[in-house]
Parts: C-alpha cells; sequence; structure tokens
C-alpha cells in the first residue's frame, strides 16, 4: 500500500515575480533539507517578461527602456526555456516537489504539467494538447494556451507552469514567445464559449488537476495571511 | 493506484488524439529498460558516473539520467582551472524547457571540460558514456570514489527508483 502524499498549497493572490522568486529559492532549500513537505505556490504576476538561462534576449521585440512604459518588468532566471511573458488573469501554479522520491524524471515532470493544464482546458470543452518535438507548452491548433519553464536543482522543482486565463495578449506582440515565430498566442476566454467562473475557482481547478496527475491524496490548503504568521512563527 | 492508472490512460488517450505527441514512443517503461549501464565506471546516486584513469577523472551523466531527461538543448559547463566539490553542482543541461543542474561525484580541479556540447548538446543522449562526457578532473581527494556505486548495485538502485515511480 502507498501512503496518501501530502501536498500543501500556497493561495498567494498576486506576487511580485522577484519576491516569487526568493521565495521559491527558499523553500527548494528547505524541501532539500526535508524541513517542508511537498509545496505548489499558486499566484498570478504584475506584468513582467522572463528570460531563461539561455537568456535569449533577441526575442525581445522592443527595447529594454520601452518596458516601463507598457508598465511591465524584465527579469532573468535559472530556469529551462525561452523568454515568456506574466501578467494578471494568467494562473500560475510554481511546484516545489522532489522528484527523487517520486522516482520521475526532467521528461516526465514536464509531460505531467503539459496534462495539468490540458484537463482544464478541457473542462470548459476546450480541446488543447502538447506540443510538437521543441514546441514544449500546451496548444490550441496553433495558438499557445500555456507554457512551461523548470529548474531542477538536486532532484527538487521549481518555477513550472503558466496557464493563460483571460491576459491582456497584447503583451505577447512584443516577444517571440518560447523563440517559437510565427504562432500565436490565446486564452481559456478566447477558446471557450462557456461562462467561465471567477479566477480563484479556476486556479482551483488547476491546483486539484495538478494534484490527481502527480498523485497527492492529501491536499493542505494555506492562504496568503496565513503563510506569512506562519513564516514569522518559524 | 486507481488515480495513477486514470491518469495515465488518460494521458495514453491524449497522445492517441495528439498526433503530433510521436517523439514520445517508444513507451517510457519499455525504454528504461534498455538503459546500458557500463562496467568499470562508479556512479553517483544523482545518475552521474566516473571513470578514473591515472591523474584524471572524467565524468558525464548515465543513460539512465539521459533518458529521464529527454532530448538535451543545451549544456552549462564550468571554467577549466575552477574547482568542483562532492555532490554539488557543476554545470547544468537543458531538456525540454527544464534546466536541471550537474552534481559532481568527487572533488578535484577541472583540467578540461567537452566543448563540442556547446555545439551538439545531444551528444548527452546519443553517447552518454563516450562523446557525451562534460569534465575531466584532477581529483583532490580520490578515497571519495570509493563512496560511490559500482556497475551492479548502480543497476539495482535504477530498477528501485523506477519500482517507486
Amino acid at each position: 500500500m502507498r501512503i496518501p502524499r501530502s501536498l500543501e498549497v500556497w493561495k498567494m493572490g498576486t506576487v511580485n515575480y522577484l519576491d516569487a522568486l526568493k521565495l521559491q529559492e527558499k523553500l527548494v532549500a528547505d524541501r532539500k533539507t526535508r524541513k517542508i513537505a511537498d509545496t505548489v505556490l499558486s499566484l498570478q504576476h504584475p506584468p513582467t517578461y522572463t528570460l531563461g538561462k539561455r537568456r535569449t534576449d533577441h526575442n525581445l521585440l522592443i527595447p529594454e527602456s520601452e518596458l516601463k512604459m507598457i508598465g511591465a518588468e524584465l527579469c532573468y532566471t535559472q530556469r529551462g526555456g525561452d523568454i515568456t511573458f506574466h501578467g494578471p488573469h494568467q494562473a500560475i501554479l510554481y511546484p516545489i516537489i522532489s522528484l527523487r522520491d517520486i522516482g520521475i524524471g526532467a521528461r516526465n515532470y514536464v509531460e505531467k504539467l503539459e496534462l495539468t493544464m490540458i484537463e482544464l482546458a478541457s473542462l470548459y470543452g476546450v480541446r488543447a494538447c502538447a506540443g510538437q518535438k521543441g514546441e514544449t507548452g500546451v496548444w490550441v491548433g496553433e495558438r499557445k494556451i500555456g507554457a512551461i519553464g523548470v529548474r531542477i536543482s538536486y532532484g527538487i522543482t521549481s518555477h513550472g507552469l503558466a496557464f493563460n486565463i483571460d491576459p491582456d495578449l497584447s503583451y505577447f506582440k512584443h516577444i517571440v514567445p518560447c523563440g517559437i515565430a510565427d504562432k500565436e498566442v490565446t486564452s481559456l476566454r478566447k477558446e471557450t464559449d462557456s461562462l467561465l467562473p471567477t479566477e480563484e475557482v479556476i486556479q482551483e481547478q488547476l491546483i486539484s488537476c495538478f494534484a490527481r496527475l502527480f498523485g497527492y491524496s492529501n491536499l493542505i490548503w494555506k492562504e496568503k495571511g496565513l503563510i506569512f504568521s506562519d513564516n514569522g512563527e518559524n | 493506484m486507481a488515480l495513477r492508472m486514470w491518469a495515465s490512460s488518460t494521458a495514453n488517450a491524449l497522445r492517441i488524439s495528439c498526433a503530433s505527441k510521436a517523439h514520445l514512443s517508444p513507451a517510457f517503461s519499455l525504454s528504461r529498460c534498455f538503459s546500458s549501464v557500463l562496467d568499470g565506471l562508479k556512479y553517483a546516486s544523482s545518475h552521474e558516473w566516473v571513470k578514473h584513469e591515472g591523474p584524471v577523472a572524467t565524468i558525464g551523466i548515465t543513460d539512465h539520467a539521459q533518458d529521464h531527461l529527454g532530448e538535451v538543448v543545451f549544456v552549462e559547463l564550468p571554467e577549466p582551472g575552477g574547482s568542483v566539490s562532492q555532490g554539488s553542482s557543476f554545470g547544468a543541461v537543458e531538456s525540454v524547457k527544464a534546466t536541471s543542474d550537474i552534481n559532481s561525484p568527487i572533488s578535484g580541479e577541472v583540467v578540461e571540460v567537452n566543448s563540442k556540447l556547446t555545439e551538439s548538446p545531444g551528444l548527452i543522449n546519443k553517447s552518454p558514456y563516450e562523446d557525451g562526457w562534460m569534465i575531466k578532473l584532477k581529483p583532490s581527494n580520490p578515497s571519495e570514489l570509493e563512496s560511490l556505486m559500482g556497475s551492479k548495485e548502480y543497476t539495482k538502485f535504477c530498477e528501485e527508483e523506477d519500482a517507486a515511480h
């Protein structure tokens, strides 16, 4: 018999990109030393462009100096993948989990992240699928609805997935998303005829899809206020 | 268990519905069975190998590791002359949008890095034990090699890790 596996879910609302990055680094260190259980951060970011480890600046199509005018920031990260955009009305999951404990590798992990978003889309009658070779992410036809960028360090994951519920898609015009030209970006709002519930409900559905695919049977929910008071006590 | 079966059957169904997923075959479990482990090398639990010959130790990642990573598209290596310590990260590989740190199985000074990997990162997948080697070290504490696994022990370790999945 397998022991029921627990996942701590932190519902954080909107968090600045660099604050979320610092928090992830701390949680990765705590997970590595087994101070904490597998954890997933559920949040949204203010408008931010981020680059992966390969620093593919050429895929940012406007001068850095003009970013302020459109209200966006630019951040460099250690994740895999190319340039992407994060902003309001995009659901983000950052799982901090031990792949060694589950016994899966990077490829299998990324496939499960893709499936998490495919299942969420299917709840709204949107048929999405994983990208072709070299085009990791989740697509509706030729249009990208979900992005993935992951870092694995000592078998512990950070960064994760971003699913477009209803972001301002004009932000994507200033980049070559994930380094793939001639492809459009889309959102759940654009692709579905169903009436969407609140974003909080959609983000909870995303977490449920994730937990089911990774076999977590015990979810421990924490709201933003509680998380910070917890940290204060420790 | 039922959940896991449900998840994998969903995965199969989706793969069938998306013809573009052809690169995922052969089935994960099938390819896993054929991961090779070479005699004469030493192995770390984080899936790196060491070949110790005279004053130099060559380091790379195992066939099992490359199979679990998927197609490697980018390799980050240290500068020669620097030092690395046992269990700490000396570089990284990027596959399928995931960057994975690579840890050194032993401590030492980096004397050479495989610069071919910059142009052809896929060598790690094609030839993990030969052309896909990553760095050469001058070991600073050769006794560390004794803490590593032999080929039989490592084969068993991989089987157990896969069984846990």
